[in-house]
């Protein structure tokens, strides 16, 4: 007797008889009927996911379950110890996460709220302009305006003999009031969120030099914080007027 | 509305994404008088400083960058 291609099912070849056929055809049906019955017994039901995000993922050979979608911005990750070897969990250490973005208005800006949960934070200034022309725009650790908490050296290799006689540290040097003459600055604080050591930042900015924009110029300043609290927020500041543009990005490192 | 007398602050947190601009409170406005103050002070100091140092090149007949030439 013949059979079909795929499944090798018997058939009633061309020239059997009538009173054969019944019975190929009974034949035929039983063994369709298996093969049908096996099939769908070994596919994945669409029951097996409860919600949007849910996927099937091998817990054995052969064997499927499902894993339970992650919350927002969590990545798949393996793990071993989990039944299907995998998770949904936060990104792994490394890169940087823009966690603000402000505009630069008024006569000062604070930052605060900041997340406690990296390692370092980098602050990046760009398209800044002030009110009054030859400014210079400060930086506060912590919005923290207390006397003597604040040291700034402006070059590599100075010591400062008035060590924390300060207010605040000066990040730009010098900025415009011609939007023609934007500023732009970053600065990294190491090991921001520590409670045990002082905090410290390099403060770069660069652009057109507002006491003679004939030339560009670019200033380097450290910044030193006598206070061992965790940095959660910060302010800028011009010495006078306010800032007419500009914004201030704060991002997290890991 | 009473026109605004005293600076303006930005108050972003970013942790609640809320962002308040009003006018200095007492406290912010004592400190920035203050800061004003003592800004100007250095401003003066560093301008002094600019003044001596310009004083010192014209007594050795040299320009700041001819200067920066020299030291290299």
């Amino acid at each position: 007797m013949p059979t079909t291609t795929n499944y090798g099912w018997t058939t009633p070849a061309d020239t059997d008889l009538v009173k054969d056929g019944a019975s190929a055809i009974r034949t035929l049906g039983t063994a369709i009927d298996t093969t049908v019955f096996n099939n769908a017994g070994a596919a994945i039901a669409k029951t097996i996911v409860d919600a949007k995000g849910d996927i099937i993922a091998a817990t054995a050979a052969d064997t499927v379950a499902r894993l339970a979608v992650g919350t927002n911005d969590q990545v798949l990750t393996a793990d071993s110890s989990t039944a299907t070897g995998l998770k949904w969990a936060a990104p792994a250490a490394g890169g940087m996460t823009l966690l603000s973005t402000t505009s630069l208005t008024g006569s000062s800006v604070t930052v605060s709220g900041i997340s406690q949960s990296y390692i370092d934070l980098y602050l990046v200034v760009e398209d800044l302009y002030t009110s009054n022309d030859q400014e210079d725009v400060n930086f506060r650790f912590n919005a923290d305006s207390n006397a003597n908490r604040h040291a700034a050296i402006a070059t590599m290799s100075a010591s400062n003999s008035t060590a924390f006689a300060a207010t605040s540290v000066r990040w730009f040097y010098g900025v415009s009031n011609n939007s023609s003459y934007k500023k732009m600055g970053i600065t990294t604080i190491q090991n921001y969120a520590n409670t045990t050591n002082l905090k410290f930042a390099m403060f770069h900015s660069s652009g057109i030099n507002a006491y003679n924009t004939a030339n560009t110029t670019a200033n380097f300043f450290q910044g030193v914080y006598s206070q061992a609290s965790a940095i959660s927020s910060f302010e800028l500041f011009p010495n006078t007027g306010n800032f007419s543009g500009g914004t201030v990005k704060v991002y997290g490192v890991k | 509305m009473a026109k605004s007398t005293r600076p303006m602050v930005r108050i972003h947190n970013i942790e609640t994404n809320e962002i308040i601009d009003r006018e200095m409170n007492d406290d912010e406005f004592s400190q920035y008088e203050a800061d004003q103050l003592s800004l100007a002070a250095k401003k003066a100091e560093a301008e002094a400083k600019a003044v001596e140092k310009q004083a010192i090149l014209d007594r050795i007949g040299l320009t700041a960058d001819e200067l920066k030439m020299i030291l290299g």
